[in-house]
């Protein structure tokens, strides 16, 4: 059975339990790279961004009218001699199809494939009712064997071993297995399965689609037992979301060029099967089958009409969001979900599963936007995952503490300045005349201890800017730096780089003094309001009309100020006025080294010196800019040697990292394991939050790989006089 | 496209997806594939689905040659004993390697979901380049008042459940021929 963890403290036990699991952990760190080699395959060719596009907005306008759509499915599926029941929410749904099974007097049930069965616990409900329910797509067969619930949307036993499958078999069939053969084990399935489905009087499957113009059934599926299922037992059941409903066929066909690439890597599935009517059935009295369609709402049509959450009901169950997600691939489905798993789940499980049930799980993204990236109907899912926080507090009716010291700490930058500083005077102890404070006291929890941590700087950037600033006679372009907290407090040194090396270029920089954190962790801890107050000081600060560009060194901060800007105050009554001015003059260093400034590899000494590259979440997919750092990289007279998984996390997330230790350090374990098989000396990113991670990590490890900012290597690697 | 690059897309797709392809001339000859092809599995039964009473009384005349328990309707009574199913498809889809095939009737259904190997008949001149040419096609089928179960089968059944690792024949027929015929049904 099910078990979510309804506070933080379980459920940091019970991801505690599952990243122990060494086969779960090989297996899902595995297919995260392997599924993401396979994807990039199966879409050549295929304008994926374009296509998730229009899915979106056909979906999108599908919503708001289900209603219509069902009627209309309803009228051609009734006419066709099919039973269309709704139901409110799952007790309903299951007392229907109760119903029906008593009506047509059935003992057994065979069921394939259906989340939305799994959402309402319909087998339970059954079994309660004294069914006798067979589940026979394989990876459910299995899980209901093992009485459990789903590990993955679209590979429910993904966390078994062959060996662990084998057991289970032997003891249902009470016969020797070969474990080790994986083809074996398949067949044990289909020969026991096999007398099932013709004993059984009822057959319950899902529906992908509800072709509304049609009144037809759309199903997606690979095992064949789907089809088994609805052919064989004279009675059919489909349980079906009204989110399933679409207008008509080449809406279907449109997402079906998505749905099997992202869930399986196929470019079709073996099996595409459409279903209208009562069909020819032989088992039937009537020799029709009995087939009845049950729409639930559970929650669905409320959601529809959300501002905010409507576009979850986009979702198409690919499990693309699992696949990718580097929280996903530590610790498994079952703590990463409640009935729905991945990121699609952290949101849903509030609307059809409760906020107890989402409490703990919602807290447990990284925000590294794979998920966002891979959605095939472009929904905002780390976005809609803090709102879906948001209202899990909300609802619960409690801040948490961190919370409060947060946004009383973040809107008054005087205070927040304040503490920074002075914390360079409480760490100094820790470091002992070490460049990294290597041990933390007692009072931290031992995880907290996988990477060493660098140092607040005596003096933050802000008080070195008088002197430092530099003056530019004529200068081409002048800019406005972002610094962020990190590069100002942390990492002063990497502003003195970028200025070290702007100069060269007749860059002009100013540093409006009143600057202070982008905000993004008070949207992270899901204080929107903090967040807000916090953008519009800093829109105060800076006058965007008098720059060229708002440059800043953290790919974190770019993106917040870039996009998440316009994300919080949309639908506001009173957007500030250089909010979108604002916003449009952001750009991260590589791309206005390469794209701006059109520097050429003149100005840089020739190395042989080896570079990898960590592509930060919140370059790479929040500000999409791939091209420019690893060009950086070249043109800066490096040999750029390239790594695995160079755009997956490298667990730090902010305060993610804090909050959750033990994930943060397998992910950057991952992360360092494949920089060190490139044979590179030195590591470059352009976000100083993944350079406290990573050098934090390496630093531990005792890794002889230097990390830097990209700034700093193009600082050390530049001609003192630029030719021409 | 060519007729001659969407028979080779055909094959190209089918074969990618553990599809075994064979290009044919007569019925004559597909009847023959499917008899020899049997008995090499070790097969004792066939059905076969959507040829003319002619054709099926050829066709049972070489089972009985071979020595092949020819299967008649209602399938639902032979169920556990089907090995080998041929069928005549209705489209192709190059694109995808995929078979289009009205399953309405439930002793097609049985036939291609309950045998062993399924053996397709899909003649050439049925192939289309993609999904998008036969929408108007499955539309009037899905459109129309009838009760209708229309199949894409791409492959054989397959699953990657356990470890995910790849296996064909789960549920489904584990090997799926196809018979590309040129000419006509002579």
């Amino acid at each position: 059975m099910i078990k979510t963890a309804q506070d933080i403290k379980s459920y940091k036990k019970q991801l505690k339990e599952a990243l122990c699991d060494q086969f779960l952990r090989t297996a899902l760190d595995n297919f995260n790279t392997a599924y993401r080699e396979n994807r990039s395959a199966v879409y050549e060719g295929i304008d994926f961004e374009g296509i998730k596009k229009e899915i979106a907005a056909g979906k999108d306008a599908a919503l708001p009218k289900l209603l219509e759509l069902f009627e209309k499915f309803k009228a051609h599926a009734e006419a066709a001699g099919v039973k269309v029941h709704t139901a409110k929410d799952a007790k309903q749904a299951n007392e229907i199809i109760a119903a029906i099974a008593k009506e047509n007097n059935v003992k057994k049930i065979i069921k394939s494939k259906s989340m939305t069965a799994e959402e309402t616990f319909l087998n339970d409900h059954l079994e309660k009712e004294g069914y006798r329910v067979t589940e026979t797509d394989l990876g459910e067969w299995i899980i209901q064997l093992r009485k459990e619930g789903p590990s993955h949307m679209v590979m429910p036993a993904i966390h078994l071993s062959r060996y662990q499958v084998g057991d289970l078999f032997e003891k249902v069939t009470r016969e020797k297995q070969d474990s080790e053969s994986i083809d074996k084990l398949v067949k044990v399935a289909r020969k026991t399965l096999r007398p099932a489905y013709l004993e059984a009087d009822m057959g319950i499957s899902g529906a992908n689609f509800a072709i509304a113009e049609s009144g037809a059934l759309g199903l997606v599926t690979n095992e064949g037992n789907m089809r088994l299922v609805t052919t064989l037992p004279k009675v059919h059941v489909a349980l079906v979301g009204y989110d399933k409903l679409i207008p008509d066929l080449k809406t279907m066909l449109k997402i079906l060029k998505v749905l099997p690439r992202n869930a399986t890597g196929q470019a079709i599935t073996s099996y595409v099967t459409w279903i209208k009517g009562a069909v020819e059935c032989s088992a039937s009295p009537s020799n029709r089958k009995i087939i009845h369609v049950v729409f639930l709402d559970n929650g669905r049509l409320t959601l529809a009409e959300d501002p905010v959450f409507a576009e979850a009901l986009r979702c198409i169950r690919c499990g693309a969001c699992a696949n990718v997600c580097p929280v996903y691939s530590k610790v498994g489905g079952h703590k990463y979900g409640h009935v729905y798993i991945g990121a699609i789940g952290l949101i849903l499980t509030l609307f059809y599963h409760g906020r107890e049930n989402d409490r703990a799980i919602v807290k447990n993204c990284i925000n590294c936007q794979a998920c966002k990236e891979v959605c095939p109907v472009d929904i905002d899912l780390p976005h809609l995952i803090k709102k879906t926080y948001r209202a899990v507090l909300d609802q619960d009716g409690k801040t948490p503490v961190k919370n409060i010291l947060l946004s009383k700490v973040m809107k008054n930058r005087k205070l927040f300045h304040f503490i920074l500083r002075h914390a360079y005077l409480v760490q100094k102890p820790l470091a002992k005349n070490e460049p990294m404070i290597r041990h933390l006291p007692h009072f931290f929890e031992k995880e907290h201890g996988f990477r060493s941590l660098p140092m607040i700087t005596k003096t933050p950037f802000r008080d070195q800017w008088k002197t430092i600033r530099p003056h530019v006679v004529r200068p081409k372009y002048t800019i406005a730096f972002f610094a962020g907290c990190a590069v100002d407090f942390i990492y002063p040194e990497q502003a003195a780089a970028l200025l070290n090396v702007l100069q060269k270029y007749d860059v002009q920089v100013e540093f409006p003094m009143n600057q202070t954190c982008c905000g993004l962790p008070a949207l992270m801890a899901a204080e929107e309001d903090t967040a807000k107050e916090v953008a519009l000081q800093n829109m105060k600060a800076f006058k965007p009309e008098n720059y060229d560009y708002i440059l800043t060194l953290c790919a974190s901060c770019a993106s917040h100020l870039k996009h998440n800007y316009l994300k919080i105050f949309t639908g506001d009554a009173d957007v500030p006025a250089n909010l979108k001015l604002f916003t449009d003059k952001i750009i991260d260093f590589s791309s206005f080294i390469v794209n701006v400034l059109n520097v050429s590899s003149e100005g840089f000494k020739a190395t042989k010196k080896k570079v990898a590259y960590h592509s930060p979440c919140h370059l790479c997919r929040g500000m999409q800019v791939t091209n420019e750092p690893r060009k950086l990289i070249e043109l800066a007279g490096y040999d750029y040697v390239k790594s695995k998984d160079e755009d997956v996390c490298c667990g730090f997330g902010g305060s993610y990292s804090i909050d959750f230790p033990e994930i943060s350090a397998e992910i950057l374990k991952k992360k360092l394991d494949n920089v060190e098989a490139a044979d590179a000396g030195i590591l470059v990113t352009d976000c100083p939050g993944c350079v406290l991670q990573l050098r934090g990590g390496m630093d531990k490890r005792g890794g002889k790989i230097q990390v830097k900012h990209i700034v700093e290597i193009l600082a050390e690697n530049k001609i003192r006089n630029i030719p021409g | 496209m060519p007729i001659s690059d969407l028979i080779q897309l055909m094959r190209e797709k089918a074969e990618a997806v553990q599809a075994v392809v064979v290009k044919i001339k007569t019925l004559k000859e597909a009847f023959q594939y499917t008899l020899d092809l049997t008995r090499r599995q070790g097969g004792t039964s066939m059905v076969a689905m959507g040829l003319q009473n002619q054709e099926l009384n050829l066709l049972e005349e070489a089972c009985k040659t071979a020595d092949i328990n020819f299967l008649k309707p209602p399938l639902r009574l032979h169920a556990n004993d089907i090995h080998t199913a041929l069928t005549a498809v209705d489209w192709g889809i190059a694109e995808t390697g995929t078979l289009v095939l009205d399953s309405s009737s439930e002793d097609v259904r049985i036939a291609t979901m309950l045998s062993e190997t399924h053996v397709a008949l899909l003649p050439v001149s049925k192939i289309r380049p993609d999904v998008t040419v036969l929408e108007n096609e499955i539309n009037a089928v899905l459109k129309s008042d009838d009760s209708t179960y229309y199949a894409f089968i791409t492959g054989a059944s397959r699953t990657a459940d356990i470890e995910r690792v790849l296996a064909i024949g789960v549920h489904g027929p584990q090997e799926l021929h196809i018979l590309m015929m040129e000419g006509n049904r002579e």
